[in-house]
This record gives structure tokens, sequence and C-alpha cells, in this order.
């Protein structure tokens, strides 16, 4: 298994449960299977691991089950067998008010961004920490952080459809990292982008696995996944056929 | 306990948002809401003001006893004394003759409808007032029987099968109102319902983005409910100073019209606490058919 790396996140402000997590892989999966139709399954046995500060690539063809296994790992799903913990938490066992709390700590990036674009580029970030109950003083300053992460701090005042794909995807990247979250999905992130957006995209993902964050990225490009040496899971028929790592030219 | 407050000003701005968003079709929730609550509360003034009449003539409720012709003044000072010996009587007042013409004089405007005439056709008569616990159609009837058979007493009159008539008039108003209120209410809830709905659905990408990122559901409704809240009260306080407008405008064109219903009393506005009744009662239809809304559109 891959990269365990160091934690660089600060824990002293965790609850005990989130320190007794800490030791544990945040994304974890045993024997998951998931059908929408009888006797047709999107998603078959399938187990995982992802460890703080792991990126793991997840490809495979339309309709493998990347996205399946995606919405399963932040409660937008339930399986129909196996087990997720995902930070500790049973996801089959959530109940109503205890999703919420799991995603305050997972991210979400999608491939068509999916931001408000009557609301500015600041407003779309701070979403993450309004929903959280930051004060308007910590969200400004959260945010402005994210977005110059994301380089994009300067146009934090424009609406989104101002921007470029690139850009808007970026502010997508940075809704889901301003909460400092434990988990990063993205599913298929870089599908409307040119490739050269697509590896900046990228190395953003891989700049929040360094900083301790376990990143599961869906992706059917496989042109991306070789430049980098990170560990792949491929998927077929929503099996997992594959488990290798890319040939990394430029991680 | 400062997260609640921050989490209450971002709820508060995020329900501002709303309602700025809203524009059209809150306004026209907030129009239906005025209109079901001006109606209803037009209602509410005639049943109001006709019960408050009822409660004036229960207490000025009294029986005459026209007393019969040639009745001598030391006897008709003995019948008042029996009478005021009876059950329930509160205390008796003697009107002569003279006096019983003078009154009709006043009356009538002191025309000269009454100048031809050739002496007093007035008989004379005892004003009988109960007692307030008695003033009931029993204790009307009690007094009946204690008086049958006086000799001296011609005719019992009282006004308490017109008082009757008008209280079942009263009634059957305040069924009908509050039919009409049942029914508005509810046409006006659905109104607001779809309203909500409709901001619902506008905003769906928000909300759905919210619940993404961790909204919780009360963070996700709070809002909305606001909006109902807010178009609820504003709707109620928007009837209620229209009604305040018409009430002043019509009751000087209405007065005979008036007059025939309610006497002399002088109608009434809503008081201040019936005010905020309606207005409440607005914010309450609004937050219901918020929640209707929400209920509705679970998925």
């Amino acid at each position: 298994m891959a990269g365990m790396a160091v934690n660089t996140k600060t824990q002293s402000s965790a609850p005990p449960a989130r320190a007794q997590a800490a030791s544990e892989a945040p994304v974890r999966m045993f024997g998951v299977s998931k059908s929408y139709l009888p006797g047709s399954w999107a998603l078959r046995d399938v187990s995982l691991e992802v460890a703080r500060g792991d990126f793991v690539f997840l490809t495979g063809a339309s309709g493998a089950g990347k996205t399946t296994l995606l919405k399963l790992l932040f409660a937008a799903e339930r399986p129909n067998a196996g087990q997720i913990l995902v930070l500790g938490r049973n996801i089959a066992r959530l109940r109503g008010g205890a999703v919420p709390a799991l995603r305050r700590r997972v991210g979400v990036v999608f491939q068509d961004f999916k931001l408000l674009s009557r609301r500015s580029v600041e407003e779309n970030v701070a979403i993450t920490l309004d929903v959280a109950g930051f004060s308007r003083r910590a969200t400004r300053s959260r945010v402005f952080n994210t977005l110059r992460q994301v380089g994009l701090h300067e146009h934090r005042h424009r609406q989104p459809l101002a921007l470029s794909g690139g850009e808007q995807q970026r502010i997508a990247i940075a809704r889901a990292l301003v909460g400092e979250p434990d988990v990063l999905l993205a599913d298929e992130p870089t599908g409307n982008l040119d490739p050269e957006l697509s590896l900046d995209i990228i190395e953003l993902m891989m700049a929040a696995a360094d900083r301790g964050t376990a990143v599961i990225v869906a992706t059917h490009d496989l042109s991306l996944i070789e430049r980098f040496d990170r560990r792949v899971l491929r998927l077929e028929d929503g099996r997992v056929i594959e488990r290798s790592r890319g040939p990394g030219a430029g991680a | 306990m400062n997260r609640r407050v921050e989490m209450a000003a971002v709820l508060l701005r995020a329900s501002g948002e709303n309602l700025r968003e809203t524009g059209l079709t809150g306004g026209i929730a907030v129009a239906t809401i005025a209109t079901a609550l001006f109606m209803l509360g037009a209602f509410a003034l005639v049943v109001v003001n006709m019960e408050g009449l009822l409660d004036a003539f229960g207490r000025e409720l009294q029986v005459t006893a026209y007393l019969e012709e040639g009745l001598s003044a030391a006897e008709a000072e003995e019948l008042a004394a029996r009478v005021e010996t009876v059950e329930g009587v509160d205390f008796v007042e003697r009107v002569g003759k003279a006096e019983a013409l003078e009154r009709f004089r006043a009356m009538a405007g002191g025309g000269a409808l009454l100048d031809g005439l050739e002496g007093n056709p007035l008989p004379a008569s005892l004003g009988i007032v109960l007692r307030a616990e008695q003033r009931t159609p029993e204790g009307m009837a009690i007094l009946q029987s204690s008086l049958d058979g006086l000799p001296g007493i011609d005719e019992l009159a009282h006004g308490q099968e017109w008082v009757d008539g008008y209280a079942r008039l009263a009634a059957l108003l305040r069924v009908v109102g509050y039919a009409l209120g049942f029914v508005l209410s509810l046409a006006t809830l659905l109104i607001v319902a779809n309203t909500i709905r409709l901001g619902l659905y506008a905003r769906r990408d928000e909300v759905e983005i919210m619940e993404w990122v961790g909204a919780s559901r009360l963070f996700v409704r709070t809002p909305f409910l606001v909006e109902g809240f807010v178009q609820g009260a504003l709707g109620g306080s928007i009837a209620a100073l229209l009604l305040f407008v018409a009430f002043g405008l019509a009751v000087p064109e209405l007065r005979y019209g008036l007059a025939f219903f309610l006497g002399n009393a002088a109608p009434r506005f809503f008081d201040a606490g019936e005010l905020v009744r309606m207005i409440v009662g607005g914010a309450v239809l609004g937050v219901g058919g918020a929640g209707l809304a929400l209920v509705g559109s679970r998925s």
C-alpha cells in the first residue's frame, strides 16, 4: 500500500472520536456491492483502503462504477452489501443528522463544477463554511487563503461564468478544500478541461494529499494517470480488476 | 453558543437572500395572504360587532308591562311594589301616561305628528329590569308566569324574540365565518406552498450543493420557513391596514344599513390584540405553507 503520508493537519482541536480515527485510514471499504436495479450490479465486492495523504486514481470506462463508488463514500447512496467506513463512520448505518456532519469533512468535486452562477467566486467557496457555522470574519480569511492556494484570490469578486473552465474547476476545488476536509473525492474533475488545465487541477489535489487529505480522483483519462506516480484502481463492470501505480512521469 | 449566533446570522443572511430572490412570486404569495385575511377580517368585524351588540342588548333588556286603562296612581304604585317582589326582578320603573307621551314625543323628534291627537292614547307601564343572571329565556319565562293573572296588567312586551333571532343570525354568521376561514386558509396555504416550492425549485442547485457540503436539513429549510413567515406576517399586516382604511371609508357610507344591524351602537374596529392575532395568523399560514412545500419536496 502506498504512501501512509505524515498527517500534517493540526489535530489539536480534534474531538476524541476524531483522534481515535486518526490512526485508521479515513476511507475503508470491505466487500461492497451496490445495485440500482435487480440483477445488475453497479459495484461488486469492492474493497479499498485509502490512508491519510494518499492519492488514488479510480479509472475505468463509463459505467464501470466510478461515480457509484464516490457516491457511496459521501453517503449519497447506501451499499446493498459490505461495509464502508469513512472517517470511522459506517455509511450504511448513518442516520439523517450524521450525514451532513460527515460531509463537512469530505470535500467533493464534480466534472461540471456545480457552481452557483449568480454568486461571486468568494460566495461559492464560502458556502462550505456557511453551512458549518463559521463566523463571517473567519470565513473571509479562510476563503481568501484557499483562493490564493488555487490562484484565484484576485478574481474573488467576479462571477464564475466570467472565468475559464479551468478556473471554474479551481473554484470548485477551493470550495471542496476550504473546510480542510479529511477526504477529497473528485468525479472526472478534468472531464471538461483541456490537457494543460487538467494537469493543474490534478496537481492542486495532490497538494491537498500532501497536506494529509485522503484523495480519490475518478477519471477515464489514462493519459493523465500515466503522468503521475500514484496508486491506480481500475474498475470494470463494478469490479476492481487491477491495482497498480502510474508510471509516474510527473510526481 | 458563539457558533449558534454565527449560524443564526448566516441563516438570517440566507433568508434575506431568499426573500430578495423570490420577487414576483413572493409578492403574489403576500397578496394572496393579504386578500384572504382581509376577507376573513371583514367577516369577523361584522360578527364581532353583532356579538358586541348582543351583549349590550343583554345588559339593557327590560320587560315592559302595559297597565290597564283607568288604573289609579295608587293602584299602579301597589302593582309596582308587588312586581318588585317577583323572583329575579332587580327594580321596577313606573312610567305614567303623560310621561309615556312625553317620551314618545321626544323619540319622534317633537314633530307635528302628535299635535292633532285628542287625549293621550298611550298606556301607563312598568319597566321591569331583571337581575343580570336572570336575563335569559328561562328567567323571562319565570317572570312571565309570575305576572300572568296579576290584576291591572294588560300586556307584557319584551324584545326577547328579536334578541333570540339576532343571536341566531350572529351564530350563523360565526359558523359561516369559520367555514369561510377554513376554506380561505386552505387555499392560502396551498398557494403559499406552491410559491415556496417554486422558490425551492429555482434554488435546487444551491440546495443540492449545500447538502453536498454538509448543510443540515435545518440549515437548508430555515430560509424557506423564514420566507413563509415573513410573507405571512407581511400579508397579515397589509390585510390589517386595508381593513382599517376600508372600515374608515365604509362606516360613514353605510351608517343607515349599519343602524339597521347595530341600532345606535357605534361599530367598532379590531383592538390591538385582535390585530396582532391577525398578523400572527398570516405568519402561521406562511410558515405552514412553507412547511407543506418542504414536506412535499423531500426528494
